[in-house]
């Protein structure tokens, strides 16, 4: 259909669309400064006029531009012409980045405004040449998703790896070397006990070994792959080992993320099962409010709940069951805040699994007189397998990634994720937490892209389209009972944790003085109000963009191909799994000097939330364009409209449900999100959260539960909103992992 | 393609409007409560703008750092003197002789010099909660070697030295008191006895108050705040003697808004804008200027035994990198037992 159209609008064009983006870019050129001096974005400063740089380089811009203008006025052959704007543009292009790049000068508007012009031009050059068999919307919006993708996700990380071995302008590995072997990192012998820790690993190691040959010796396997089997059993061994042993943030996080993976992703299994299995339809009914959680709260919100709850003058250790200790402080504290999250993520992947399940396979096995537990080994486990594992590779990542509860909660205990913003926020040193962030990253990507292969290849799928008939036997009575006290303790537990919070910002001073106030949300009106509502207004204003760059890259991916098709993929996934510490310190390394300085302003923090949130619409985009029958759009194609009317007219009324969805989860994740955007924020651009956070750790507790309150309340309500609007009864649909 | 362009536009519209208005970033490392309280009051005398971001100082110190290429602070408002020191040292601050120099306490001005101009005074001590103690039977301290009794494991709580200025102060002490091997000794030994470091040196005593540990070493005119607010804890001066802060204020070199960052110093020196702190702040140092009066509250700096504390050493930045580092190296890592 593309090819159909652009042969048809080639033979009609006497002259080319291009000419309005080349004369902007001309004009922007020499209206407007092409650099600025510091920070402030609208300075006319002449100084910064292209005839006051004194550079013949920076002319170049518009030379090409000039040479695109009368190229595109010109009445040459179509493809011809395509090809010469395709080179002014791209040349024009270059020579602007390149002078920026090569003087550092921070870009100004007149820059921004020919370049984005340039770009377009370069666009209808590719679209006119045929080099990319489409309109010529369709084709700047592909180079414009390319180079977003470059700037704002490839060279910010490019540029965290760069920091880590280029340190004072050479290459070194001594940074890498140093911070590895730092105790903060490792310290896995430690000389202040009377025990050797890695005698104790290597004990661990043997008994892998050991359970791994007896396990080779009742599988009667061959000499090569008993060997290997008990290779691989004594590093496992070592591994668990050196977690519970060592110290240092590695093992730490290790340890941590285990234990939290393990747990969430059981209780997500018996939440799904339960959802699915349960003979009581209350239950079934409130575990969709389980998906809502994680969305709504703040992360770190829960961790200082838990201060309250079990503490060493915890409501619950203390005056119920009169423990006094500081236990909360370290692994258990932060696992425990960790599972609380994490586990409606497992929950809600596990159960996509589940949903997949045919009871008429069940029902087949039982036929054939298979008792429960054959049933469950041979039938239902196999096809959970890849949910579960998916389940528990996200809440690896999930954990790994998490900044907030290790903050607040981590004891004396470093984690990879804090130590990323302590070697930067408080040692200050950018080499340090380059290097942490490059390890905690190639962690990140080893996991997620190993899981998209892995799952990628297996296919499991029962569902063949039809809808199975039959319905799954209930659970077995003790099973049921077992799974339901799991469940009525989670949410005893999170009731109680969600309820401290609300109770603590009526109360003068938690724990000490009870009587209730309004006091913390007189003070939250006056300091806090006008951070809320400057979040707020920056996160609405990045939603539109991440709403719609998502699903216009959801659209470019589905619907068009093109040569870096699979870049673009890329590109997006890695912001998604990047942790947000990684993504904020590379966004501070790289946005804070030279030409795209872009640090203090309200924009950086908003576009660290386009590309933060920018996946979820794409995936949004992508399942709903799935659903819509191409020929719609060739139709529409056929009658002669462009791409840009065939989106605006046929595919965004249809996909509008999905759109608004994706615009609203945008808008909430960054209400609620730190990791990222403390290492952006600055005087007069200060976010809630950061706020938030801070308020914790000043012990001004009650105002922090003020405004973890508010914030609570108003992002349930907007999700409640988006319910009644998309009429799904849970938001996990739209959401984190499904 | 238009839309797109247009829609970039009015997206970058709407984040503009304060870049040519009447201004101050500050920079604030003392107690929240005080931060909060500067910005109206100092619109109210003069005027202009004031937005603060809080950071405990040696955070700050780290932010001063990352930024000295291209500052966004105008102006670093209190917090513990070394690392002031330390940015002046660098050529991140720079002094300013501000015209009421002549009534600051002379004992101040003749420590640091003509490096940053000082703010207040205040010094370090324990800030203990007697009930959670007697719980396990230990003693109220009284000095720094009652800590590294093993009977306050797990009841001690100081700030960490990589992002507080006052835990700084803290070792510095030691190491002038008892000199650098026995103090780090000692430090080893606190820290089998710590509960929990916070990022902020005025948090600590929280932990004392709402008796998450028993004793908090900190500064003790945040000790007061505490008392204040009715969380049941006492203040200890330490027996052997006790180190100092003279906190400063510091005009950030290359600051975006130079006329309004010396209207801003001119301002917070004066006795009246000196007087928030104790009055709406919840802050009770000893005031530099010599007409602020001096809050009732306040710990008797005259009847506690102070070291003749060395600034000019340990506000030098080798002498501050190397002692966090090896802190942070040698004895932060260690597990307790």
């Amino acid at each position: 259909m593309a090819t159909a159209h652009a042969v048809s609008t080639r033979r009609d064009l006497r002259f080319s669309g291009a000419w309005i983006p080349a004369l902007i870019a001309g004009i922007a050129f020499l209206a407007l400064p092409f650099g600025r001096p510091d920070r402030a974005f609208f300075t006319l400063d002449p100084a910064f006029r292209p005839w006051a740089l004194g550079s013949l380089w920076v002319w170049l811009v518009l030379a090409f531009a000039l040479l695109a203008l009368i190229a595109s006025l010109l009445p040459l052959r179509v493809t011809a012409r395509g090809e010469l704007l395709t080179v002014a543009g791209g040349l024009g292009l270059l020579s602007g980045v390149s002078w920026l790049m090569g003087t550092g000068t921070p870009f100004g508007m007149g820059a921004l405004l020919s370049l984005i012009a340039l770009v377009v031009v370069t666009g209808y050059g590719l679209s006119e040449s045929g080099r990319i068999q489409s309109d010529a919307f369709v084709a700047s919006s592909i180079l414009f998703v390319s180079l977003f993708i470059i700037l704002f996700i490839l060279f910010p990380l490019f540029i965290v790896l760069r920091t880590a071995v280029f340190v004072d302008g050479s290459f070194t590995l001594n940074k890498v070397w140093s911070t590895l072997n730092s105790p903060l990192f490792i310290f896995a012998e430690n000389p202040y006990t009377e025990q050797s820790e890695l005698a104790l690993m290597s004990r661990f190691a043997v008994i892998g070994t050991v359970l791994g040959a007896l396990w080779a010796l009742s599988r009667r396997l061959k000499f090569a792959r008993f060997a290997l089997t008990c290779g691989v059993a004594a590093a496992v061994g070592f591994f668990i080992g050196f977690m519970i042993y060592g110290r240092g943030a590695l093992p730490t996080s290790l340890l941590v993320a285990t234990i939290v993976a393990t747990v969430s992703t059981l209780t997500g299994l018996v939440f799904a099962l339960l959802g699915q299995r349960t003979r009581f339809g209350f239950v079934q009914r409130s575990l969709g409010a389980i998906s809502l959680l994680p969305i709504i709260t703040p992360p770190f919100i829960l961790a200082f709940a838990l201060i309250f709850m079990f503490g060493r003058r915890g409501i619950v250790t203390y005056q119920l069951f009169d423990i006094s200790s500081n236990a909360i402080f370290g692994i258990v504290g932060v696992s425990l805040a960790q599972i609380l999250a994490f586990t409606p993520i497992a929950y809600l992947v596990i159960r996509g699994s589940v949903a997949s399940l045919d009871p008429a396979l069940e029902e087949a096995s039982q036929t054939l007189g298979a008792d429960r537990w054959t049933l469950f080994r041979t039938v239902t486990w196999p096809l959970l397998r890849p949910g579960l594992a998916n389940a528990f590779l996200l809440t690896v990542i999930e954990s790994f990634a998490d900044f907030g509860n290790p903050l607040i909660l981590g004891g004396d205990r470093g984690y990879l994720a804090t130590e990323v913003f302590s070697a930067f926020a408080a040692r200050f040193d950018p080499n340090e937490a380059a290097v942490y962030g490059s390890v905690l990253l190639s962690m990140v990507l080893v996991i997620f892209f190993a899981q998209r292969w892995w799952l990628g290849r297996s296919s499991f799928v029962t569902v063949t389209g039809k809808p199975s008939s039959g319905s799954f036997a209930h659970l077995p009575r003790v099973m049921e009972g077992l799974l339901l006290s799991v469940f009525a303790l989670w949410t005893l537990l999170v009731l109680m944790l969600y309820f401290s919070i609300l109770y603590g910002s009526f109360v003068q001073l938690w724990g000490i003085n009870n009587t209730l106030t309004l006091k913390n949300y007189r003070d939250f009106m006056t300091i806090g109000w006008p951070v809320f509502l400057y979040t707020a207004r920056v996160a609405a204003v990045s939603a539109i963009p991440a709403a719609f760059l998502g699903f216009l890259i959801a659209y470019l991916v589905v619907r068009q191909r093109f040569f870096g098709r699979s870049f673009v993929e890329f590109g997006s996934m890695l912001s998604f799994a990047t942790p947000g510490t990684v993504m904020g310190v590379a966004y501070i390394l790289a946005f804070n000097v030279g030409p795209w300085l872009l640090t203090a302003s309200s924009v950086i923090i908003a576009i660290a939330f386009v590309f933060r949130n920018m996946p979820v619409a794409i995936r949004g985009g992508v399942a709903g364009l799935a659903q819509i029958d191409p020929s719609l759009e060739e139709a529409s194609t056929t009658l002669r409209a462009s791409s840009s009317v065939t989106l605006r007219r046929i595919l965004v009324p249809l996909l509008i449900i999905p759109l608004i969805g994706g615009l609203i989860f945008a808008f909430v994740r960054a209400m609620t999100a730190i990791s990222q955007v403390i290492f952006l924020v600055s005087p007069g651009n200060m976010l809630a959260t950061v706020l938030l956070l801070g308020w914790v750790e000043q012990g001004q507790l009650g105002r922090a539960a003020a405004m973890g309150s508010i914030l609570i309340v108003s992002m349930l309500t907007v999700i409640l909103l988006l319910m009644l609007l998309t009429r799904r009864r849970d938001a996990g649909v739209v959401g984190v992992g499904a | 393609m238009k839309r797109l362009i247009g829609f970039i536009f009015s997206a970058a519209l709407l984040f503009t409007g304060s870049a040519f208005a009447q201004q101050v970033n500050l920079l604030c490392s003392p107690d929240l409560a005080w931060c909060e309280q500067i910005g109206p009051a100092f619109e109210e005398a003069t005027g202009i703008d004031l937005e603060f971001v809080r950071l405990s100082s040696s955070e700050s110190l780290a932010r001063l750092r990352a930024e000295a290429a291209n500052p966004t602070f105008d102006v670093w408002f209190g917090g513990t003197g070394d690392p002031h020191l330390v940015a002046f040292t660098e050529g991140i601050t720079e002094f300013y002789k501000p015209t009421v120099w002549d009534d600051l306490l002379s004992g101040l001005k003749n420590a640091v010099g003509e490096t940053y101009i000082p703010l207040y005074t205040g010094a370090i001590g324990f800030v203990v909660n007697e009930g959670i103690l007697a719980e396990v039977g230990a003693p109220v301290p009284q000095c720094w070697e009652d800590l590294v009794d093993p009977v306050y494991k797990g009841l001690l709580a100081m700030p960490n030295p990589n992002t507080s200025g006052t835990s700084y102060t803290i070792i510095a002490t030691l190491i002038q008191i008892f000199g650098e091997e026995q103090a780090f000794e000692m430090l080893a030994a606190i820290h089998q006895n710590v509960a929990q470091y916070t990022r902020s040196g005025g948090a600590v005593g929280l932990l004392a108050g709402r008796g998450d540990v028993g004793v908090a070493i900190q500064f003790m005119h945040d000790g007061v705040k505490y008392v204040r607010q009715g969380f049941p804890v006492i203040n200890i001066a330490p027996c052997e003697g006790t180190g100092f802060e003279i906190g400063g204020i510091s005009l950030i070199k290359g600051a975006p808004h130079p006329d309004d960052a010396l209207a801003f110093i001119e301002w917070a020196l004066t006795p009246e804008a000196q007087a928030i702190a104790a009055q709406r702040g919840e802050s009770f140092q000893v005031q530099s200027n010599a007409n602020t009066p001096v809050p009732p509250e306040s710990p008797d700096l005259s009847s506690i035994n102070l070291i003749d504390y060395d600034f000019a050493t340990f506000g030098s930045p080798e002498v501050r990198d190397r002692i966090v580092a090896k802190w942070t190296n040698e004895v932060f890592p260690v597990p307790r037992r």
